[in-house]
């Protein structure tokens, strides 16, 4: 196989972001090269790739959402419409040369000042768009708070501890919230090893059941687990235990590895 | 054939171009034709119906504040606004399941160019969502769920072949021959 050809097989992968970090470095060194056949392919991938949206079962988004949508689009019309400047008249009389010539002065300021109030404005408009994003932000983290809270005090919540096999290593705690799902916590976490992962296994009370797995994590840079699992596979009356072992990057169907860590649900 | 797909792209151009000049009228207008397949695609994403209204308000927000972003010379409007749309959508997704994860962000803030080939020009959208429908019918299962996995979750090909507990090497042939006989597919029945 051609090198060229190597390039045309990696095309739709990069179309579809699909691609492993070496694989997409490759391609774009060559893209970058100035190659006009994988140019073209490309492009053309990219319209195959975004065709796909059409596999999306048919939905309609809400009433509401246009309301909001067009009530933002007006608002910020308004605040952009420029100034508009007054007509002068098409003679002037002699006597009246002072007062046009103050005229065109403050129509030469107002048109510079509506200049810098329009610049300011989408300086304004900016800030105002950084700021929204931010507050977009806090409120989803506040959201996820309130609702980690909620598990955690709930006198519904079952409190399990997920014991380490390995002394060395620290406890881990769940609790699991009967509708909300599972919230867990832990410190001083190592963190694993090559490309490897943390992943939650429910294990079936049910004699025979293999582990149902779910969410796959990471401890943080300090070495903190906060972890919110809110579509547990299993319900709790259904669950024995939880167990947590370390699987390649993007988690298993199956456990490849015996569990690090392991707490008795009921 | 009356080339509506063709109608429709000049349009959706002249639209954008009203954009510019903050035309209220036209921004609703592109909305009432292309919030539906945004929408559709967004909650297939999120699978969930309030975080999709929210990632929709914020692409046509992004339509309305910098239309100047898509150029209609470079492609047609509708594969760019539903690639913006994809982004935002995997971008969520990413923050709200991996937020502790350090990983290097492989979406574009913008979509680049889809360049719509020859034999596409003539189809309205939604002969070809029927034929694309149609078309990945007749693909194997694992070839639907693997482009799926990859447009819908924005899973890597190693992530693929990890959660199906298949060799790479298959994942990457399932998806690429799996596009490729969609193209083809749409080059004959055109």
């Amino acid at each position: 196989m051609s090198e060229q050809d190597q390039f045309r097989e990696l095309i739709e992968g990069y179309a579809l972001g699909a691609l492993d970090a070496s694989e997409r470095a490759m391609l774009e060194a060559h893209l970058a090269a100035g190659c006009p056949e994988c140019a073209k392919a490309l492009e053309e991938a990219r319209f195959l790739v975004s065709q796909l949206a059409y596999l999306a079962p048919p939905a309609e988004p809400s009433e509401m959402l246009k309301a909001r949508l067009m009530r933002t689009v007006r608002a910020e019309q308004s605040a952009a419409r420029p100034t508009t400047t007054p007509s002068r008249g098409a003679s002037i009389p002699y006597w009246l040369w002072a007062g046009v010539a103050a005229l065109l002065l403050l129509s030469a300021y107002s048109t510079w000042d509506a200049r810098r109030l329009q610049k300011e404005v989408q300086e304004v408009k900016a800030r105002a768009a950084a700021e929204l994003k931010h507050r977009q932000q806090l409120e989803q983290e506040l959201t996820e708070a309130k609702h980690e809270a909620w598990i955690l005090t709930d006198p519904s919540s079952k409190k399990i501890d997920i014991m380490p096999n390995d002394k060395e290593m620290p406890m881990l705690q769940a609790t699991w919230h009967p509708e909300l799902g599972i919230y867990i916590t832990g410190q001083k976490m190592p963190m694993p090893k090559g490309n490897k992962v943390l992943q939650l296994w429910l294990i079936p009370k049910k004699a025979g059941a293999k582990p149902m797995p779910s969410h796959t994590f990471w401890p943080d840079a300090s070495g903190k687990i906060r972890e919110m699992v809110d579509d547990p596979p299993e319900v709790m009356a259904q669950t024995k235990a939880l167990a947590i072992t370390e699987e390649p990057e993007g988690g298993s169907q199956q456990p490849t590895s015996t569990p690090m860590w392991v707490g008795g649900v009921s | 054939m009356t080339s509506k797909y063709g109608d429709g792209v000049s349009s959706d151009a002249t639209l954008v171009e009203r954009l510019l000049h903050r035309d209220v009228s036209a921004f609703e207008e592109l909305y009432d034709r292309h919030s539906r397949i945004v929408y559709a695609l967004v909650v297939r994403i999120l699978q969930q119906a309030p975080t999709a209204e929210e990632v929709c308000q914020d692409v046509f927000l992004q339509l309305w504040r910098n239309a100047a972003l898509y150029q209609s010379a470079r492609g047609p409007f509708v594969p760019w606004l539903l690639t913006l749309a994809r982004n935002r959508a995997l971008d969520h997704l990413r923050l709200k399941s991996e937020r502790q994860r350090r990983r290097e962000d492989q979406t574009e803030e913008l979509p680049a160019i889809a360049q719509a080939p020859e034999y596409e020009k003539a189809l309205d959208e939604k002969r070809r969502a029927e034929r694309i429908r149609s078309l990945i019918g007749t693909l194997s299962a694992p070839q639907k769920k693997a482009i799926e996995m990859a447009y819908f979750e924005g899973l890597s090909h190693s992530e693929i072949a990890n959660a199906l507990h298949e060799p790479l090497g298959t994942v990457k042939s399932w998806i690429r021959n799996g596009l490729l006989r969609l193209k083809e597919g749409l080059q004959t029945a055109s």
